[in-house]
């Protein structure tokens, strides 16, 4: 290819990336005894370097670990696929050994197999020498994005250390799974499965739990907004309960009833405009 | 778990005294009260010169204010002397009620002169009657009412017990059951060989302790259907294996500490629970991040308290987290095998990470 600045045009370069060493001398051992013209010029060990790296050394393949830190082997390949050969390498992920079967994307299985990399390489050599005679078409680059896709979704990617310190809330999207409190000194996570109720105290909002209670500077009505409403209801102007913890219900005078709970002795008020969610059926 | 920041109220009481009044004032019990007032009217109605109507207003009258007494015992006063049982009590009210209302609906008839009353012989005649009569059936009805009422809550409660032990019972299988699913993992298994192999092609010393720790591993995780507890140095041992074996596998990633005092050693303790914590924190903590970190596993005993915590300086709360879901399970576990005094709590690490925290009184 003539957009090789490369000294020897002929010689083909490679990246490789995994954040595990040992397993990124394996790989370039391996392919130096079965590819030896093959040159080495980049290893990351992780998706940000192997993006950095890639756009420094423009290699022809890239050998991309699935599963790194930061951004992934997934990512990294949303950004380096249009220009070079991707070759992925998971370890044993069977949602990711049947996308890339169906995708006829090349992939390798750690610990890799000899005969398994021999044939990869065999594949790569055929698609460089092709590719020198014409670009990749757009057919295939689709396909590969299709591959990537139905990956990110099937791995629920992790977020990449987004902490909003002083949040109670400690995601930022889709219903709450954990709240933080301060207890004393020490920040407290707490799942939102285990909130028994929620009463609002003035300035803050008591988190009760079979255990214990916390503090919190989150309102109620901001946090009744993502807690999820099948299991969450609020029954009071300053009281939001979880169904789950209710072990029964009291009818009292004047349209109201008091719901008292499995696991602590509190009894609350339900407000003559919640009472409809404890009607009979 | 200490104690909030701020005071909180506890709710207002509610009146159970009052709720339980009017739960006792059943339709069933007010219509049954009626309807034997009727009965008694009619049966009295040839001895009586006053018309019907009067007469049924009158054992109507006695009936409901018996019944009112008899509710109205069931929930005050709140405290009765020892020797004084309630459904006696209750049954004496009852009887005392009958002939104070029979009094008090004739004295009415009379317009409150006593003299003309007791000098009326058809009226003495006709208060005995009343009072009389409800005498014998009141305090009977009253125990008749108790009794089904004890016969009721006596089921309810046996109901409820019942309930109480399917639902533990349940926990435990689920607690057991949770155990066989959490396996060695494939996805660990394969990189762990995978590295193992690298050392083994290059002639590395260092491939024959790794082999040692990962059969160690593989020997404790295997699932298994006997054997609910180990002691804790088994487990500390099973958490230092697969620490050495992700400290292999990360190493400019990975840095821990395993420090618990010796003489916890020997206390019994859940199969896999430590571990599950560490590799929480490998999972969620240390290895989503690009620069790594470190893990210390240490514990405490304090005033016949132990504390056992995995703190690490890893990336601290994603979305990765997930739910909790494990979290719960590991609680519900100790749970079962400490008791309910036994905690698991999750706070965070400054400037980043997080620390969990076993808290147990040892058997």
């Amino acid at each position: 290819m003539s957009s090789s600045a490369s000294a020897t045009p002929t010689a083909p370069t490679a990246l490789i990336a995994d954040d595990e060493p040992l397993l990124r001398d394996s790989l370039q051992r391996s392919l130096g005894l079965l590819w030896p013209e093959l040159r080495v010029v980049a290893s990351a060990r992780n998706g940000r370097e192997a993006v950095e790296m890639f756009e420094i050394h423009r290699p022809d393949i890239a050998f991309l670990d699935v599963h790194m830190p930061g951004l992934n082997g997934m990512e990294a390949a949303r950004q380096i696929a249009r220009q070079a050969q991707v070759v992925f390498v998971t370890a044993f992920e069977d949602y990711a050994l049947q996308a890339f079967e169906r995708g006829a994307i090349d992939y390798l299985v750690k610990p890799v197999d000899e005969v398994r990399l021999a044939d990869t390489v065999g594949r790569l050599k055929e698609r460089l020498a092709e590719r020198s005679r014409q670009p990749r078409g757009p057919a295939g680059q689709a396909a590969l994005e299709a591959v990537i896709d139905e990956l990110a979704r099937r791995m629920a990617r992790p977020a990449t250390g987004s902490t909003a310190a002083g949040s109670a809330l400690a995601s930022d999207a889709g219903p709450l799974q954990w709240i933080r409190a301060s207890v004393g000194s020490t920040l407290k996570l707490i799942p939102v499965d285990e909130i028994l109720f929620l009463r609002s105290d003035e300035k803050y909002t008591l988190v009760v739990t079979a255990e214990g209670e916390a503090l919190i500077r989150t309102p109620i009505r901001e946090l009744i907004e993502r807690l999820d409403p099948q299991r969450f209801v609020q029954v009071h102007r300053s009281v939001v309960v979880n169904l789950h913890a209710i072990s029964h219900v009291t009818r009292g005078p004047n349209e109201t009833a008091d719901l008292h709970l499995k696991a602590r002795p509190e009894v609350l008020p339900v407000s003559r405009s919640y009472l409809h969610l404890f009607r009979q059926m | 778990m200490s104690t909030p920041v701020l005071p909180v109220s506890p709710p207002e009481p509610p009146h159970p005294a009052w709720h339980g009044f009017v739960s006792y004032l059943t339709p069933q019990r007010v219509l049954l009260a009626l309807a034997l007032a009727t009965v008694f009217a009619l049966a009295l109605q040839p001895i009586f010169i006053t018309p019907f109507p009067v007469l049924l207003g009158r054992t109507m009258f006695v009936g409901m204010l018996a019944l009112l007494a008899f509710s109205a015992a069931g929930q005050w006063p709140r405290r009765l002397p020892r020797w004084w049982a309630r459904w006696l009590f209750q049954v004496v009210v009852v009887a005392a009620a009958v002939p104070v209302a029979t009094l008090a609906v004739y004295m009415v008839a009379v317009g409150g002169d006593f003299s003309s009353f007791v000098e009326s012989e058809s009226r003495m005649l006709g208060f005995l009657w009343i009072a009389g009569s409800g005498l014998v059936v009141g305090p009977l009805l009253a125990m008749g009412a108790l009794y089904r009422q004890r016969d009721a809550e006596a089921r309810n409660q046996a109901l409820s017990f019942e309930l109480e032990r399917s639902e533990l019972e349940r926990q435990a299988l689920d607690a057991r059951l949770r155990l066989l699913q959490a396996q060695v993992e494939p996805h660990f298994l394969f990189n762990t060989l995978a590295n193992v192999r690298a050392l083994v092609e290059t002639g590395s010393p260092q491939a024959a302790p790794v082999l040692r720790s990962l059969i160690a591993y593989l020997r404790a995780a295997m699932p298994r259907l006997q054997g609910d507890s180990t002691i804790l140095s088994d487990e500390v041992a099973l958490v230092r294996a697969y620490l050495e074996l992700m400290h292999l596998r990360m190493p400019d990633r990975l840095d821990y500490v395993v420090d618990l005092p010796p003489e916890l050693g020997g206390l019994r303790f859940p199969p896999m629970a430590l571990l599950t914590l560490v590799e929480n924190a490998v999972r969620h903590g240390i290895d989503p991040s690009e620069e790594g970190g470190r893990i210390d596993v240490s514990g405490a005993l304090h005033e016949g308290q132990v504390r056992l915590w995995v703190s690490d300086t890893g990336v601290g709360m994603t979305q990765s987290m997930g739910s909790g879901t494990g979290l719960r399970n590991l609680r519900e576990r100790l749970t079962l095998f400490y008791g309910a005094g036994a905690s698991l709590a999750l706070t965070e690490n400054r400037p980043h990470g997080l620390c969990a925290e076993v808290c147990f009184t040892p058997q």
